[in-house]
């Protein structure tokens, strides 16, 4: 041994001891685990919620949620940093915004980025949805709203016939033809791609865009249903029978409950939380209290029962 | 004295072959609760073999070929096993109060491997390329946001999570479990605590 270890091991009964028979022990029983869980289980593979199916299986909530972003009603139209410049939106506690510290690394403009762009290339294949976003841009932003607003509130009685979304008769203005083309976009699969940053094409490895479309109402919806919600402690499970991070139970467990289930800072509370909790466990050797906890409890009798049972001579 | 030599009398101090690849062990050191630690680093090892196979494919082969599924499935597996050692490895050395004898180090470094092989478990999360990974990025976005470190860790996007997972997080995991690992057989097994708790016997 090392004279730290000689030293340190002096007086102490040592036992012959095979390290590498005990790896390859260990080995073998965690290989054969692992193969008969992935064997018998398999591995989480649930289907993408991509434009193409939102659009065709539910062509309303698909308007709805597109309506809503030109509207500027999504949760990223004044996100605050890092997206928007919208400082006073940041999550803070005690005073302090961490996100603000960065500033506004990921400019996203909703409204220009999710649904003008893309409108702006189904624009160049059809003259129905040109004519209409030009009128859209040109008209002053009351009356953006006014149609918007209009044509939001007539999706609630909307229906679905050969291919496009009725509503009833009203003053949208360009609205209907402009959510049409977005409808046809998604439709034939064009939707992601639209949403790609134009610079980096073809390749597309930021999917910062196609992701945050429908993360307000469609994926809390599908999370709902597949039991994976925030409260729902999703974060440590995943889809169907299979298990998640569910070490971080601890994380998804503040989530749960007061103040933090309902506060608009619950992220960064719980993020203090688990900071603090993990600088405890980090320096807890130091702790006074704390590191008494060991001797308190005395598990540790089970661990070493057989050098109580028959200690050392001396 | 010469860098080589140094180096000799640095290992000759702290680590010898011996402590590297011990044939001897303090007999104290007889319980399974000993193993999981070896689990924990076996269960390592499994996620670095089985992540070298899916790299040479990609991160998307796994949705249309049986054996990508099954590499895939082995990983995933051996992520949870992984865990399971690790965490109990964790409460083991605390009910040891293992960072006895001058082995706060220990701890240390093994806190921090802890932490971030936890985000490189939530890195392969997010590169499953599946709904889950989907979900797990919009949410976890809010969470990276507000605590500030959102504005150059981004969870939606997939080619700086592809580079975090399979080469910065697990080299700097890797860099910090060897450190551990120099530390746990350099000092050799903590002794155990006297029967009350007060003192180790010796």
């Amino acid at each position: 041994m090392s004279l730290r270890s000689d030293e340190y091991q002096k007086g102490v009964p040592q036992k012959s001891y095979d390290l590498i028979r005990e790896v390859l022990l260990v080995l073998l029983g965690v290989v054969i685990i692992v193969v008969v869980l992935a064997a018998v289980f398999g591995s989480p593979d649930y289907p993408t919620v991509r434009g193409e199916d939102v659009a065709t299986k539910q062509p309303i909530a698909f308007e709805k949620t597109t309506v809503g972003i030109l509207a500027g009603d999504s949760s990223l139209q004044e996100y605050g940093p890092p997206y928007t410049n919208n400082n006073e939106n940041a999550q803070r506690l005690w005073g302090v915004a961490p996100a603000t510290w960065f500033g506004v690394t990921l400019p996203i403009d909703a409204t220009q980025d999710l649904v003008i762009k893309p409108l702006e290339r189904v624009a160049l294949l059809r003259s129905d949805v040109a004519q209409a976003l030009q009128q859209y841009q040109q008209a002053p932003d009351t009356q953006k709203d006014a149609w918007n607003q209009a044509y939001t509130g007539a999706l609630d009685n909307a229906t679905y016939s050969n291919g496009h979304v009725l509503v009833a008769a009203g003053d949208y203005g360009p609205v209907p033809v402009m959510m049409d083309g977005m409808l046809a976009l998604a439709k034939a699969g064009l939707l992601e791609g639209a949403l790609q940053k134009n610079g980096q094409l073809p390749y597309a490895l930021d999917s910062t865009l196609p992701l945050v479309y429908f993360e307000d109402d469609v994926d809390h919806n599908v999370a709902e249903s597949l039991n994976m919600l925030g409260s729902q402690w999703g974060l440590i499970h995943e889809t169907g029978r299979f298990p998640g991070a569910w070490w971080l139970w601890s994380y998804s467990f503040f989530y749960q409950i007061p103040p933090m289930n309902s506060s608009a800072n619950g992220d960064l509370e719980v993020g203090v939380i688990m900071i603090a909790l993990f600088l405890i466990l980090l320096f807890l050797p130091i702790i006074p209290g704390l590191n008494r906890i060991p001797r308190g409890i005395r598990l540790y009798r089970l661990i070493w029962r057989d050098w109580y049972r028959k200690p050392p001579a001396g | 004295m010469s860098l080589t030599e140094r180096s000799q009398s640095l290992l000759k101090r702290n680590l010898t072959l011996e402590d590297t690849l011990p044939t001897r062990m303090p007999v104290y050191v007889n319980s399974v609760a000993y193993l999981f630690g070896a689990g924990s680093l076996v269960g390592f090892l499994m996620l670095i073999l089985t992540g070298l196979v899916m790299t040479i494919f990609g991160p998307n082969w796994y949705h249309y070929s049986a054996t990508g599924h099954f590499v895939n499935s082995l990983h995933f597996w051996s992520t949870q096993i992984f865990f399971v050692a690790l965490l109990l490895h964790l409460v083991v050395k605390f009910v040891m109060a293992a960072w006895r004898d001058k082995r706060f180090k220990t701890w240390i470094f093994g806190i921090l491997s802890f932490a971030v092989l936890i985000f490189t478990g939530l890195t392969g999360f997010l590169l499953q390329s599946s709904w889950d990974s989907q979900w797990i990025a919009v949410q976890a976005k809010d969470a990276m946001n507000a605590i500030g470190i959102g504005a150059w860790f981004n969870t939606a996007n997939v080619g700086q999570m592809l580079t975090l997972h399979i080469a910065l997080l697990p080299v700097l995991g890797a860099i910090l479990v060897g450190v551990h690992l120099f530390f746990v057989r350099r000092d050799s097994p903590v002794k155990p605590l006297s029967r009350s708790g007060r003192r180790h016997e010796s």
